[in-house]
């Protein structure tokens, strides 16, 4: 194949070349560090959370009377949601997980190491002994809480936090990461903020506190048994598949007016809860992925552009070809390979563009460096798209007639 | 004669329409990305009160522990201090006499027991804070005035309401003097504030700062008075110990702003100096091991610590610009393919006695042209897509709300004001040129004989 001639041709003319290549470029450092954004983002959101999500719902409930009995009004509360058909279970909780609401302490396994290697930080929930089953959280080592166990409510948050409590129960994660010769039950563990130490009773598989980028962060997530503090209630709670709906509408209806003095001021499912703490991540993925399917079809235009523009222009050229002897398919391959010299050059320079720009944007997100098989990957999709875009000229180029070298244009 | 190359780009532009309208569509897609992401970074980078840039100033000391930033926590630019200040340490900034007005707040929520029977009881966020809020932001009230200094030790039980509370709860009427329950306790109405929506809210932005102001205002001592606990708090040391509500008071937790008015730069070095000292007498006493570094920050400086704009906003921009450029290397190799292609006109008006500069500038034109109709175009469709950015992003959660700011906030982010226009044109102006420039010349510089001699 005529190579060489083929280059020196090119450089003859290599205005329209060069700036395809420039476009291909850009292109590619776009695309791919989209890609990898799109990619990190769409698994944040898709990651698992170890909570039957589909099946629960939260209710919000506010005591507006001084008088109001707020811890005989949440055992009866209690009491009432878990009788309820079709109900799995009903707990009570300072909060739900996959809402950004959050509790934060310093934990350690003692505070020799909170002071030595600081402090691993991670959300507190306050749990009865229904809560695992009211979350469908998985036990995998030890024990769930005895109601004995179960702390009344404090007077205050703070309060609530500094009594602490003897016993929790903490995420796989977390195990892995304070004990990780083994078996954490029955290992103390140390709360850095009240000085408290308790006992780990139990380990649950997975607990994700909320939909975020940072592991330690999600998965890091302690339970302690009390009653949260009043006068406002809060309760999460699980029923049956396709249950969930009619049971929120009944507890709508019945659950504030079984006690007077309060009312009922938010009930939401808790998919809702979960599909708004995922939806920035979804929403910056659907503009990213339309601005890089922007950027590819303008670049593929463009390739397309200045294949036929050439084709135009060598008319004569190409009729002469096929008149000296030269078949469809050589010109059609002439073509191609033309095109492919064109987008290599142009995604040689955009991995260089695509590294130096996937670097910033790893510093900039905390993000792991960008995998070079999304480089990889978009190379091979700049050829196919860059073939597929010069198929057509070609073959009008391929089924130019030789008679056309013999007319004047 | 610029009707003339004006006529004569329309002809030319209508001699291959289809490729014509292919440059056109290109310009106009890079031209709305770049709007659109520019549109929502410029709502977010503006400045919400920029004629006391050089007078107000955030406050912030470095009260952390030694040692490198805890695991797990995604501290972003762990050289500046934390944003917030502890209780004895506010209360050291608010009783240097250096500033000329002094502000120690917090935001908290409180439930309201509306009078009316027909209105259901509802949380509202309130700000407790000392006296000079209202002056030192120029908060603008529509009746009243807030409280006199006295007030903030002695928790008395004034407040001021929003515009929008005022209305909820008394249809906007002037309620100066009428109670309200907030938190179990009776208030006195004594300032109802106009329409007021800093943009970001930077006096607080705990919360990505766009967010709407409070909708209630009490003097500070009700922190104790009332127990109003704050919204957000962190307890940074590892000696702290919190136990209960008086820990607040005493132990190493983080909640409080602290802003300042200063009156000129000799008065900021004079502050700077206090600040310094103060931390200094506090080292020897055993508090805050790290180097000295308290920053007394003016509104820009502290946004941009604040990293308010945001990382995807910023990225957004360099994306869409990114798009721009290579519709523009697009739209040069189309022109050039195109000029090139129309080059015996070119070279039989050379013959005819066009000069070069008539060809490169006819050229031009037509390029200016069809960047203006691009742009056009370009503003059609930024339009469209800002409605869309804001039906599927911004809009959110507006319908829990029945305050109509929100609304007013959301469509902030989507809203083309004049310099944004303004930016339209030139921008795709300049598109047209760059796009043009280089095939312009090219054209201009061909020797008419060329394409005489093939005739």
């Amino acid at each position: 194949m005529e190579i060489r001639a083929l280059v020196s041709a090119m450089w003859r003319n290599r205005t329209g070349p060069i700036l395809v290549a420039a476009q291909v470029a850009i292109t590619l450092a776009v695309v791919v560090n989209m890609a990898y954004l799109i990619q990190q983002r769409l698994e944040t959101a898709a990651k698992p959370t170890g909570i039957d999500i589909n099946n629960i719902f939260w209710v919000h409930l506010e005591a507006i009377d001084p008088e109001y009995n707020y811890e005989a009004a949440v055992r009866a509360d209690l009491d009432y949601l878990n009788a309820l058909p079709g109900v799995i279970a009903a707990a009570t909780s300072n909060g739900t997980p996959q809402a950004f609401y959050a509790l934060g302490l310093p934990f350690a396994v003692s505070p020799e190491q909170l002071d030595k290697e600081g402090a691993h930080v991670a959300r507190v929930f306050m749990a009865n002994e229904h809560y695992l089953d009211a979350l469908g959280l998985e036990l995998i080592a030890g024990r769930n809480f005895e109601s004995s166990v179960v702390a009344p409510p404090a007077q205050d948050v703070p309060s609530g936090i500094a009594a602490w409590a003897p016993e929790v129960i903490i995420t796989k994660y977390m195990a892995d990461k304070l004990f990780p010769d083994g078996n954490a039950v029955g290992k103390p563990l140390y709360v850095g903020l009240v000085n408290r130490s308790s006992t780990v009773v139990g380990v649950v598989k997975l607990l994700q506190g909320a939909p975020m980028p940072d592991e330690q962060f999600a998965l890091s997530n302690v339970l302690v048994p009390m009653i949260p503090p009043g006068p406002d209630s809060f309760y999460i709670v699980r029923t049956e598949p396709g249950r969930r709906d009619a049971t929120m509408a009944r507890v709508e209806k019945e659950l504030a007016d079984r006690v007077p003095g309060r009312f009922l001021s938010r009930i939401e499912a808790l998919e809702k809860t979960a599909a708004q703490a995922r939806f920035t991540f979804r929403s910056s993925a659907i503009i990213l992925s339309v601005i890089g399917v922007f950027v590819l079809a303008v670049t593929l235009v463009g390739i397309t552009g200045l294949a036929a523009f050439n084709v135009t222009t060598r008319t004569r050229q190409l009729g002469t070809r096929r008149a000296i002897g030269a078949r469809k398919f050589h010109i059609l391959r002439y073509f191609i390979v033309e095109n492919w010299i064109i987008t290599s050059v142009g995604a040689l320079v955009g991995c260089a563009l695509a590294l130096a720009a996937g670097i910033k944007l790893s510093t900039t997100y905390a993000l792991p460096r960008l995998p070079l098989y999304f480089l990889v990957a978009g190379v091979v999709a700049i050829w196919i798209l860059g073939l597929l875009a010069v198929v057509v000229p070609a073959r009008r180029a391929a089924s130019i007639s030789p008679a056309t070298a013999t007319r004047t244009v | 004669m610029l009707l003339h190359d004006t006529r004569l780009a329309l002809r030319s532009l209508k001699r291959n329409p289809i490729l014509s309208l292919l440059m056109i569509v290109t310009i106009a897609v890079g031209i709305a990305a770049s709007m659109i992401a520019m549109t929502v970074y410029s709502a977010r980078a503006g400045h919400p009160i920029p004629w006391k840039e050089d007078k107000l100033f955030a406050v912030t000391m470095d009260t952390r522990d030694e040692g490198p930033p805890p695991p797990g926590l995604p501290l972003r630019n762990y050289e500046y201090p934390p944003f917030t200040l502890g209780y004895q340490d506010a209360m050291a900034v608010y009783r240097s006499d250096i500033p000329r007005r002094s502000v120690v707040m917090y935001r908290t929520g409180q439930l309201v027991m509306p009078e009316r029977a027909n209105i259901k009881p509802f949380y509202v966020p309130v700000r407790v804070t000392t006296a000079d809020f209202f002056a030192m932001f120029d908060v603008p009230f529509r009746y009243g005035g807030g409280w006199p200094r006295a007030a903030d030790t002695t928790a008395e039980p004034v407040v001021v309401i929003s515009k929008y509370l005022n209305d909820k709860l008394f249809g906007g009427v002037n309620s100066l003097g009428r109670e309200i329950t907030l938190g179990g306790r009776q208030f006195k109405i004594i300032g109802v504030l106009d329409a007021w929506m800093p943009h970001p809210r930077f006096y607080d932005l705990s919360g990505g700062g766009f967010d709407l102001p409070e909708d209630a205002f009490v003097p500070f001592e009700w922190v104790r008075a009332g127990k109003m606990f704050p919204q957000s708090i962190s307890c940074v040391r590892r000696t702290s110990r919190v136990v209960n509500f008086e820990s607040l008071f005493t132990e190493e937790c983080l909640w409080l702003q602290s802003w300042v008015e200063l009156a000129d730069s000799a008065a900021h070095a004079r502050f700077q100096d206090y600040v310094d000292n103060y931390v200094r007498d506090q080292k020897q006493r055993g508090r805050m091991p790290r180097p000295l570094n308290n920053r007394i920050v003016n509104v820009s400086t502290w946004l941009d610590m604040n990293n308010v704009v945001g990382d995807d906003t910023r990225m957004q921009v360099i994306v869409a610009v990114a798009f721009l450029v290579v519709c523009v290397l697009n739209t040069v190799g189309l022109i050039l393919a195109k000029f090139l292609s129309a080059a015996p006109i070119a070279g039989l008006r050379r013959a005819l006695g066009a000069t070069r500069l008539d060809i490169v500038r006819q050229h031009l034109t037509e390029v200016v042209i069809m960047g203006l109709i691009g742009g056009a175009l370009g503003l059609i469709l930024s339009f469209g897509g800002l409605r869309l950015l804001h039906a599927l992003i911004f809009s959110r959660g507006l319908e829990t709300s029945d305050n109509p700011a929100r609304l007013t906030l959301a469509q902030s982010f989507t809203h083309m004001d004049f310099s944004m226009l303004l930016l339209a044109v030139v921008l795709s102006v300049l598109t047209g040129i760059l796009a043009g420039i280089y095939p312009a010349w090219r054209i201009g510089r061909l020797a008419p004989a060329t394409f005489l001699k093939t005739q």
